[in-house]
């Protein structure tokens, strides 16, 4: 029976569609059956960043409205037999889908696979309510800014009024950097204002934009920081205990190189 | 002021400090929303309540506010307390 999972945010571009295709292909690489959703009906976009959009014949709601059977819409990823993929419409607008058939759907994916990720639409409104109706658990991903802060704390209310527990924290494009010089908030920070438990940290980091420019999850990058911090993510999501990365800026050479002189690279 | 602070060499607060100062401010203000008329109903009831224990609580002294200290938020009141004469209840 697989666990849903929804991966939501309240304010836009905080990383929740590279959240759910990365922890997707990291659980899929630990061999669970994974199935991801795109619940962002009108901006379909996890299909390209999982590198998967020529595949694409039918979608959600070709599903919904009985045009093809369930089976049919899921794409195969290209490496894990075991990832499958449930695009968003493209053209329809976001109450194309209603909770209770969102219910619904993930009823019959359920017995099929072992994580069911749901990436959710920025904001509050119908497109958050469908990614959430059918979620057993809640993950929020916040970026370390005010406005992201603000409206991730509108969710965790929003969570736990719709009775789905609290949700756990996921806080992206961390730059360690700003943060040891005070001009960026803390994960601590973070999590104190929230008060919800953490799930990961995830740094500021351009493999993200490479990874995400060819269609590949970073977390095949051996090379990728973000890659091996949502790998830890998805263990998480495992059950097991992993340690947080430890992202303090430690200055190289050249900073300190650099410090003598009083200039530091940012 | 604080420009002349930080113009003779006094340093301006981190702007990440400065950014949890506000969201402690505006986080409290989202999950609450006491808007200045509540506040000032609950003040008149505080006192309505603390009268039947206490003498002379006056709504128009009492003080509440919303904080967010170490992982809680919390309602902070001051109620100011006349002492009354005995027998004066
Ligand atoms: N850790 C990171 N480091 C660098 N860039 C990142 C990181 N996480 C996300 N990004 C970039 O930020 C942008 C927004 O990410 P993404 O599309 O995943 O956000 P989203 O929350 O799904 O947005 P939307 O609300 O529009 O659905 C993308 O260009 C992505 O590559
Ligand atoms: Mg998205």
């Amino acid at each position: 029976m697989a666990r849903a999972i929804t991966i939501t945010s309240g304010k836009g571009g905080v990383g929740k569609t590279t959240t759910t295709a990365n922890l997707g292909t990291a659980l899929a690489m630990r061999g669970a059956r994974v199935a991801v959703i795109d619940a962002d009906i009108g901006l379909r976009n996890l299909d390209v960043v999982m590198g998967l959009e020529n595949r694409i014949v039918y979608d959600i709601v070709d599903v919904v409205e009985g045009r093809c059977r369930l089976r049919q819409a899921l794409i195969k990823d290209k490496r894990l037999p075991e990832l499958c993929l449930l695009p968003a419409a493209q053209t329809r607008d976001k109450d194309a889908v209603s909770p209770d058939q969102m219910i619904d759907l993930l009823a019959q994916l359920r017995s099929d696979f072992d994580f069911v990720l749901i990436d959710s639409p920025a904001g509050i409104e119908g497109g958050f309510r469908n990614a959430i109706a059918g979620a057993d658990e809640v993950v929020i991903v916040t970026t370390p800014e005010v406005s992201a802060v603000r409206d991730a704390d509108r969710i965790v209310g929003l969570v736990e009024a719709a009775e789905k527990g609290t949700p756990r924290l996921i806080v992206n494009r961390i730059k360690p950097r700003l943060v040891s010089r005070g001009e960026m908030l803390s994960v601590e920070d973070v999590l104190e204002l929230l008060a919800i438990d953490l799930l990961g940290i995830v740094p500021d980091d351009e493999t993200i934009v490479t990874s995400t420019n060819r269609g590949e999850a970073a977390v095949y990058d051996q090379t990728s920081l973000a890659g091996r911090a949502f790998l830890n993510i998805g263990r998480r999501l495992n059950g097991e205990t992993v340690p947080f990365l430890d992202l303090t800026d430690q200055p190289g050479v050249l900073d300190r190189f650099l410090g003598m002189f009083g200039r530091r690279r940012s | 002021m604080s420009f002349f602070r930080e113009f003779f060499g006094g340093r301006r607060e981190r702007s990440a400090e400065t950014a949890k100062k506000r969201l402690m401010m505006v986080l409290v203000d989202d999950r609450y929303k006491l808007t200045p008329e509540l506040i000032e109903q609950m003040k008149v009831e505080l006192a309505e309540v603390l009268s039947r224990y206490l003498p002379h609580v006056d709504a128009d002294q009492i003080e509440v506010s919303l904080l967010h200290e170490d992982d809680n938020d919390r309602l902070h009141a001051q109620i100011p307390l006349k002492r009354g004469q005995q027998g004066d209840v």
